[in-house]
């Protein structure tokens, strides 16, 4: 009997990571707490390794292997490239605070390795498997990682909200998928597109139904309206290095997925799904951008926020044209990068015993560090989407993409609902610059988060200056 | 090359930003050096470049550098096109900016916001070169505005004098009606062609002459003709022509140096330049044409009328800056843009110079600008006085000196042209040369010669002057790093006319300025020139000459001679005194109409549209109204499981009776 | 109807059953046992698939080991069921609303005729279902069985990461200590001068 053995070669990074991340789990065990930066620096390494190892084995063509259950093509290394960066970013903003609150444990660097696996697998998945595999490694190492604080009943609560609806949701992906498995008789990806392209116009009842169950599965995990109740929750009860990590890089994965199973597996049915992401489009652009005004908890707002720009990011794709899903790349690492700024900026203000998470904690930043201010400041600038931030262009695009398909009153309507955003993002800037400042001193920070936020914030303003850059590696990732 | 280009242009950018933002810890010293090494370095590479490009004959550069981005197919691009125009531009705007530099260093010593200075001068040079060697409208455009703001941040550098910000904010809002027809211009281009590339744009012009454009109902006007003379009123604005020009005699209020550079020797140059630039799209519009000949002109004539009533040093060469760029204006117009650019090129050294020779003048008196208070200086001042003099007759045109070259050439080129207004143009520029003669004169006699007035002027204003303004000391020359750009500057305002065959008639900018046949002035005129010799003599017989003898003369016979006569003068002519004195009256009607007139306009829609209607109707209300939407709206989020789990599965529900069924 | 079909039916209503009956009794405990009992017809109902493998392990695994566990579970706890039955009736009417709606639908579009899904040839009698079930694992499918591997993993880590924790206050047995103990350390002499009356 013998056993072929599958490519190993695209995989290389995957493996990497789970290597470093058993290996760290291992170390961790022998470090005393006072050695505990090893485990830090272990983790950055292996993040800046798997960079370096995608690169190598990059080839501009695309590759399948493990039985037609896993790729690696121009999109997937650079998605997953931008993991890798904001993943460093967050742990590297994350670790001071984990330091001041008795946190900083080497469970959170193993299990934040294990959500960059499952991202790196929903990335790279070519089968309904591994791409439900994938997303539930993730789950599972976020649901752990919100309870993380344990002294926390509001992480507690949080974590079991996402824990169950998360199950519920996963459940409808699954049963959509494998209503889509019982018609098209594979779970792999292509074959699943090229019975739909066979079929083309005369889709079944049952299709259709799957459909509904794959979007809406796929709709809870980005937090479109109306599937989006867990994020304000969990946002909130999680402790922030935690928001900060589920806020920024899933959203790459889930774009991936969106990616891999709508675009790629579903795309004949474009017509179908189109009306569907409008619908959550459409919703989660009101919702999010209306209740976040009402917000005085930054946390909870940006949770809002995150809902509203998922808009944004459902309309890129809804336009099922390769500009619309550039844009929407666009929009997503854009937004990734925003979100890593803005939940960064809130562990940098915070300190022992007090989270600057209250809208009010904010009041006259200028004043006390005007850096800082001006950071925050591009950063708003930024998710608002006033020019010249990239945050604008990211816009621009994705309206760009709807109009082209001729849905101009949907361009419309999201300029509208991002005016009524730009309230509360500009809400933060008026605050810092124009509100007295109370007397808490702000806490010393390391010189490594502060250069990594000044980077952060600067690029909002590069990039947005600069768009050809970002946009033209979208448009090489999604392909001709 | 590529790289030369890049580093020409980014030498001066580097130095403006370390000078900008780290004046304080590079000092005062280090200030100065960076951004003279900067432009030294841009001024020696435009050198190489002018070498490599007119002396080496190479091929015209155009490439593009940076994709800034593209929308609906409309290439928004950084790019350079570098031929003889741009080569002889870059070479003036870096030399005279070079010889600024360095006299900013003695004129502004005592300045606390020296690095400032720097910093803008040396953004101001970027921002020129950026838009003299662009390839496309967006550059050009950018250049434009860049230009445009130093120029504002300049002015208005002693931010502390009201009417150094009044004045800036003059410069800025007449600059701002210029600006919008040229954007307006470019718009009409795009509009037709689609691109904003030059080649690609002047590739259609003959098409653009041929389409129309209906603006006003029932007349139809020829596309291009619409686009050239909207791309001309940005021109208007930034070169000073009447009716725009109304900034550039205030904008003196500005540093000296700064007089020299932007407002007489490069920025106000940039719609001659432009205009030359565009001559493929201008030559197929004669009207534009006439429209560019008569502005040109009446600036010519009536500024310089302006200049012999004014008293203010800086001023007269100010007013003599408007009407010398309305000559050029005249020579885009007759199609003689080889002859406008030349005395582009010769004005710049020789305006830059007497700027600089006044603002010498300046630091003398201790910042009196006064000519009346003057006189007398020649002994005090003898370099400066030879400058002063070497500029003088350079200006009005004196043969053998290189204004003679290049202002002849104009007027003989409009004498040759048949546009429709040429000869009225012709009878105007040839008086013109009379009152320049007579201006630069009388500034130059009240200034060196005669009376030292400035021991005997009771000092009737000294409340207004620092206290130690020092009437006790004795005049004396300034000291090197003012004297040395002096002279550096007086050698080609001397000689840069000598090169007056190959750039009127040898074909220097074959390929680079295009002249329809019909209107090939400068061709005819070449046909006659047998070198410079013959030029010259001709030159002493024509009545350009005899006029600006005239001038001079009249200039030394009412001012050393017989001083009465300005004093009859003047109260024989009191009306037209009055009219000369308030400058036409422009900025008084300017002032009540647009000013005072959009101040109300604005204050009215501010009363009803914006303060009730927008603010409380539309904001506020739309505000309020969102606010309370968003209250209600929190309530959906109520922290029960089970909520969240129901609003999950009816979502579901919903898609799917939406959908399936 | 041959008799693999009647049994078939007999089971298939058997797990319905048993599955209604464990969200809707009272008693967690029953619920509980009710689940075995659904746990086990699915069992049945493998082996009639000839995947004999799957429903022993379905068995050994669930029944014997995570329902098992389960139970210790909801003994030791003590959940209060009045208040969730009152919330259980309060939404009772929306709730089967909802449901029957989806009933309905589910009915309407679930039905064979739309799956193109042949039914397996009977597998041949020397190959058992285990092999093939191992082969399978090994070979096509070895990057979704490292995954899962990988889940169970991160299972064990977050499990022991929540849960685990040292109150420094807590009084605890030393095994090693306990072993390592000598006479001396048990037993202090001490010699006293008897007490003077």
């Amino acid at each position: 009997m013998s056993f072929p053995i599958p490519d190993l070669v695209p995989a290389i990074p995957e493996m990497f990571v789970l290597a470093m991340a058993c290996t760290i789990l291992v170390v961790d065990l022998f470090l005393k707490d006072d050695r505990r930066d090893v485990t830090y620096g272990l983790t950055q390494f292996t993040l800046f390794g798997a960079l370096v190892l995608t690169w190598i084995v990059h080839v501009p063509e695309a590759r399948v292997t493990f039985s037609g259950s896993f790729i690696a093509d121009p999109l997937s290394d650079t998605l997953k490239s931008f993991i890798y960066v904001i993943a460093a970013g967050v742990f590297l903003y994350s670790r001071p605070y984990l330091k001041e609150r008795g946190l900083f444990k080497g469970e959170y660097y193993v299990l934040g390795l294990f959500a960059v696996l499952g991202m790196l697998v929903m990335v790279s998945a070519y089968s309904f498997v591994t791409l439900y595999l994938g997303l539930e490694l993730l789950s599972l190492c976020l649901y752990a990682l919100v309870a993380f604080d344990r002294d926390s009943g509001r992480a507690s609560e949080a974590a079991m909200k996402y824990f169950i609806l998360g199950a519920l949701a996963s459940g409808m992906l699954l049963y959509g998928m494998s209503f889509l498995y019982g018609l098209s008789g594979s779970l792999e990806i292509p074959v699943v597109a090229e019975y739909l392209i066979a079929n083309a116009g005369q889709f079944s009842v049952p299709l259709t139904f799957a459909l509904v169950f794959v979007v809406v599965g796929l709709a809870f995990k980005l937090g479109a309206v109306p599937f989006h109740m867990w994020v304000p929750d969990v946002y909130h009860g999680a402790p922030t290095p935690v928001t900060l990590l589920i806020g920024s890089a899933p959203k790459i994965a889930g774009f991936a997925i969106i990616m891999r199973l709508l675009a790629d597996g579903l795309g004949a049915m474009h017509a179908d799904w189109q009306g569907m992401l409008v619908l959550l489009a459409v919703l989660s652009l009101a919702v999010g951008n209306l209740i976040a005004i009402a917000q005085t908890n930054i946390k909870r707002m940006l949770a809002y926020s995150t809902i509203s720009h998922v808009g944004f990011l459902l309309l890129g794709i809804l336009a099922g044209t390769q500009e619309g899903y550039a844009a929407a790349l666009f929009y997503t690492v854009t937004y990734a990068i925003m979100a890593m700024g803005g939940f960064g900026m809130i562990i940098l203000l915070s300190r022992q015993g007090f989270e600057a998470e209250n809208l009010d904690d904010f009041k006259g930043l200028n004043e006390r560090n005007p850096w800082l201010a001006f950071m925050m400041l591009l950063l708003m600038f930024s998710m608002a989407g006033v020019p010249p931030t990239v945050g604008f262009y990211a816009k621009l695009m994705v309206l760009q993409a709807v109009v082209q398909i001729g849905m101009t009153w949907l361009a419309v309507y999201a300029v509208i609902f991002s005016i009524v955003g730009a309230f509360y993002y500009l809400r933060v800037v008026k605050l810092m610059y124009f509100d007295k400042p109370a007397d808490e001193p702000l806490p010393v920070r390391g010189l490594d988060v502060t250069v990594v936020m000044s980077v952060n914030g600067l690029l909002m303003v590069v990039l947005g200056i600069f768009p050809g850059i970002l946009m033209s590696i979208a448009a090489l990732a999604v392909g001709p | 090359m590529h790289n030369v280009y890049l580093a020409i242009v980014l030498a001066p950018l580097i130095g403006a930003i370390a000078a900008g933002l780290f004046g304080r810890q590079i000092g005062r010293i280090g200030a100065h050096t960076v951004t003279i090494l900067g432009v030294a370095l841009s001024c020696l590479l435009s050198l190489v470049v002018f070498q490599h490009h007119v002396i080496g004959e190479a091929e015209v550069y155009n490439a593009m550098v940076y994709t800034w981005m593209v929308s609906d197919g409309i290439r928004f691009e950084i790019g350079f096109l570098i031929d003889n125009l741009t080569a002889l531009m870059m070479l003036v705007v870096t030399f005279v900016s070079l010889m600024v530099h360095v006299y900013t260093i003695g004129y502004m010593h005592d300045d606390p916001g020296y690095q400032r200075f720097f910093s803008y001068i040396s953004l101001f040079t970027f921002s020129m070169l950026m838009l003299v060697m662009s390839n496309n409208f967006m550059q050009l455009f950018f250049g434009w505005e860049a230009v445009g703001v130093v120029s504002y941040l300049l002015i208005g550098f002693w931010f502390k004098r009201p009417t150094a910000i009044y004045a800036n904010m003059k410069a800025f809002l007449v600059n701002r009606v210029g600006d919008f027809g040229f954007v307006l211009g470019i718009g009409a281009i795009l509009l037709h062609t689609g691109s904003l590339d030059y080649w690609e744009v002047f590739g259609q012009a003959e098409g653009m002459a041929r389409e129309t454009i209906g603006i006003l109902p029932g007349a139809e006007w020829s596309l291009l003709t619409v686009a050239c003379i909207l791309l001309f009123v940005g021109a208007m604005g930034k070169s000073a022509q009447v009716p725009l020009h109304v900034w550039l005699p205030d904008s003196m209020e500005g540093p000296t140096p700064i007089s020299a550079l932007i407002h007489a020797a490069t920025m106000v140059t940039a719609g001659i330049f432009m205009v030359a630039r565009m001559s493929p799209l201008f030559e197929y519009s004669e009207a534009a044409l006439s429209f560019v000949l008569i502005i040109g002109a009446l600036t010519a004539f009536f500024m310089g009328l302006v200049g012999i009533v004014q008293n203010d040093i800086k001023r007269v060469v100010a007013y003599s800056t408007l009407s010398q760029l309305g000559y050029m204006t005249v020579a885009l117009g007759a199609s003689a843009y080889a002859a406008g650019i030349f005395h582009l090129m010769t004005h710049a050294f020789f305006k830059a110079l007497l700027f600089l020779a006044a603002g010498s003048v300046i630091i003398a008196m201790h910042h009196e600008q006064d000519i009346r208070r003057m006189g007398g200086l020649r002994k005090y001042m003898p370099i400066t006085y030879g400058v002063s003099l070497v500029g003088s007759l350079a200006l009005i045109g004196f043969p053998g000196f290189s204004g003679f070259f290049s202002k002849d050439g104009i007027i003989e080129a409009v004498h040759a042209s048949q546009i429709p207004g040429a000869g009225f143009a012709y009878l105007l520029v040839l008086l013109g040369v009379f009152v320049t003669a007579f201006y630069s004169f009388r500034m130059f006699f009240l200034v060196f010669h005669g009376e030292e007035r400035f021991r005997h002027v009771q000092h009737d204003d000294a409340h207004g002057h620092d206290a130690h303004h020092g009437h006790g000391h004795e005049p004396h020359e300034s000291p090197w790093v003012v004297t040395l750009p002096l002279i550096l500057l007086a050698i080609p305002s001397v000689l840069a006319g000598y090169w007056v065959g190959p750039i009127l008639f040898g074909g220097f900018f074959d390929g680079v300025i295009f002249v329809l046949p019909e209107h090939d002035v400068l061709g005819k005129l070449g046909a006659d020139y047998h070198g410079i010799g013959g030029y010259i003599a001709h030159g002493l017989m024509a009545p350009p000459f005899w006029l600006a003898m005239a001038g001079l003369g009249a200039a030394w016979y009412i001012y050393m001679k017989n001083p009465a006569i300005a004093a009859r003068a003047h109260e024989r002519f009191g009306k037209l005194y009055e009219l000369l004195d308030h400058k036409y009256w422009f900025d008084e009607i300017y002032a009540a109409v647009f000013a005072r007139g959009s101040v109300k306009l604005g204050s009215t829609l501010w009363r009803f549209g914006d303060a009730l209607f927008i603010d409380d109707i539309l904001v506020n209300g739309t505000a309020k109204t969102v606010g309370r939407l968003a209250q209600w709206a929190r309530h959906s989020q109520t922290g029960y499981l089970y909520h969240y789990a129901f609003a999950m599965i009816i979502g579901l529900l919903v898609l799917i009776t939406a959908f399936v069924f | 109807m041959s008799f693999q079909l009647a049994m078939f039916y007999i089971f298939s209503a058997i797990l319905v059953g048993a599955a209604a009956a464990m969200i809707t009794v009272r008693n967690p405990v029953h619920a509980a046992l009710c689940l075995v009992l659904a746990f086990f017809t699915s069992a049945a109902l493998w082996i009639m698939m000839e995947a004999e493998f799957l429903g022993i392990v379905l068995v050994l695994v669930y029944v014997g080991a995570v329902m098992v566990l389960f139970l210790f579970v909801v003994m030791m706890l003590d959940v209060n069921i009045a208040r969730l039955r009152e919330g259980f009736i309060r939404f009772l009417p929306v709730g089967a609303l909802v449901a029957a709606a989806m009933a309905v639908v589910m009915i309407m579009v679930v039905g064979a005729r739309h799956f193109r899904i042949e039914p397996p040839a009977p597998a041949a009698t020397d190959v058992g279902n285990t092999e093939m079930l191992g082969r399978l694992i090994y070979t096509e499918y070895v990057y979704p069985f490292e995954l899962a591997a990988v889940i169970l993993l991160v299972a064990i880590v977050a499990a022991i990461t929540l849960t685990l924790r040292r109150r420094p206050g807590t009084r605890h047995i030393d095994p090693a200590e306990q072993v390592k103990v000598k006479r001396e350390d048990r037993i202090r002499i001490v010699k006293m001068e008897a007490e003077k009356k």
